[in-house]
């Protein structure tokens, strides 16, 4: 079915009702089926022509047609019902709200109850609007330690209820947790929303954290450095004992495998302990003459390549 | 009763998905929570939130506030015309008194 009429009969939508007539019988004159035995195109031309003018050749239709009450096939086009129009029944009542009518009712003292919420109808009168509810944020401060190794904490909220919080271990600085329906209420059908927790992490003395590394600066004595030791190293996980091998610097790096951040799938950090050679607070005639002796036979220049290269 | 499918049909340029959303937001909700019937108001309903949205072009924010407004003046013209019922079917003389005792006090505020 075509969708413009006056398209199929050729005529310009303001054309006079003499003017669509006229078009019509020249239509119908070539496109007859009986000037046309067999010509099936024709015939099916000349259905569309004359369904054409039984709608454009009858000025009612044709009003109709131009205001799209009727399509092309002269059907009624099905109207655009309102919200309005069933807003007021049974159909809608679950929608309809007597929220805040309270102050309505109380002008009265008789009928006063009859509105709002509290009214008979209530159940079915209450307020039925429906919205999620925001989500709420808040910021949890937390011990390194407990960041690396994971917690449970409760955040204090702002209207006196507690929130608990299940800190993951190895949770990072400014990591974002959701709470699932911890948020603000929603209103009516729409569930509550989420609580979404920042979380940021105390800073340790001792402990940095790098990815899912830790890294450690453990003073050593000089003679440690010399001749090597074993000694003992904090962990995250407690203390431990390392092997510090002759001839350490400062500087060096001794890796604990797996003394780390237990990663997501098993990918733990290790623990990097930074050796840096300390001399004794107080440096005695001992330890003078020993350096004095040192420095005649066995001097050294660890500057050479600072000069080279500046 | 309708299925979502017959809404989707019958209102023009509504999606499954959008319809959902709308469900979802508890903008339209169904006669059964567990299963998809609806009714001729809340196909209604749906033309008239995708009229906000597309004709009026209020954003998805602004559309529950809309909701809710129209939700409470027809919950105010269903009471209004519960106590103009109840006042029609007084005796001919109290209703009279209603009448005045309105216009009264209707002019009074003016």
């Amino acid at each position: 079915m075509a969708d413009d009429l006056y398209s199929v009969l050729g005529v310009a939508r303001n054309a006079s009702a003499e003017d669509i007539a006229k078009a019509y019988r020249k239509l119908a004159k070539t496109l007859h089926p009986d000037l046309n035995p067999g010509d099936k195109a024709a015939e099916d031309k000349f259905k569309q022509v004359t369904a054409a003018y039984d709608i454009l050749g009858d000025a009612d239709k044709r009003r109709r047609y131009d205001l799209g009450e009727i399509d092309a096939s002269g059907q009624e086009r099905p109207q655009q019902r309102y919200y309005r129009e069933y807003a007021g029944g049974e159909d809608a009542a679950r929608y309809r709200s007597t929220a805040g009518f309270e102050d309505i009712g109380a002008f009265s003292d008789l009928f006063g109850d009859l509105f709002g919420e509290g009214g008979p109808r209530g159940a079915r009168a209450g307020h039925r609007f429906s919205m999620r509810g925001q989500d709420a944020q808040y910021r949890l401060e937390i011990d390194f330690l407990e960041a690396v190794n994971g917690a449970k904490k409760r955040i204090t909220l702002p209207d006196g209820g507690t929130l608990d919080v299940t800190i993951p271990a190895g949770v990072a600085e400014g990591q974002v947790m959701r709470l699932k329906g911890k948020g603000m209420p929603g209103m009516g059908e729409g569930g509550p929303g989420d609580a979404l927790v920042e979380v940021l992490v105390r800073p340790h003395p001792v402990f940095e954290r790098d990815g899912n590394d830790i890294v450690v600066e453990v003073p050593i004595t000089v003679d440690e450095a010399v001749l090597g030791a074993k000694i003992e190293v904090p962990t995250i996980g407690g203390r431990v004992f390392a092997t510090v091998p002759p001839g350490s610097n400062t500087g060096k790096t001794l890796r604990l495998k797996g003394r780390g951040i237990k990663g997501k799938g098993g990918n733990h950090g290790d623990q990097l302990v930074k050796l840096t050679v300390v001399l004794p607070d107080r440096v005695d005639d001992n330890l003078k003459k020993l350096a004095e002796e040192w420095r005649e036979k066995h001097a050294y220049d660890p500057r050479r390549k600072l000069r080279e290269q500046a | 009763m309708l299925t979502e499918r017959d809404i989707i049909k019958r209102v023009q340029h509504l999606t499954v998905t959008r319809f959902r959303v709308w469900v979802r937001q508890g903008w339209i909700q169904p006669l059964a929570k567990t299963e998809q019937a609806f009714t001729e108001a809340d196909m209604a309903r749906a033309a008239l939130i995708r009229d906000l949205e597309d004709e009026l072009g209020f954003d998805e924010d602004q559309v529950p506030v809309l909701l809710n407004l129209i939700d409470q003046i027809h919950g105010l013209r269903v009471e209004l015309k519960t106590i103009l019922e109840v006042l029609d079917d007084l005796p001919e003389e109290m209703r009279a008194t209603v009448k005045m005792r309105i216009e009264r006090r209707k002019g009074r505020r003016r």
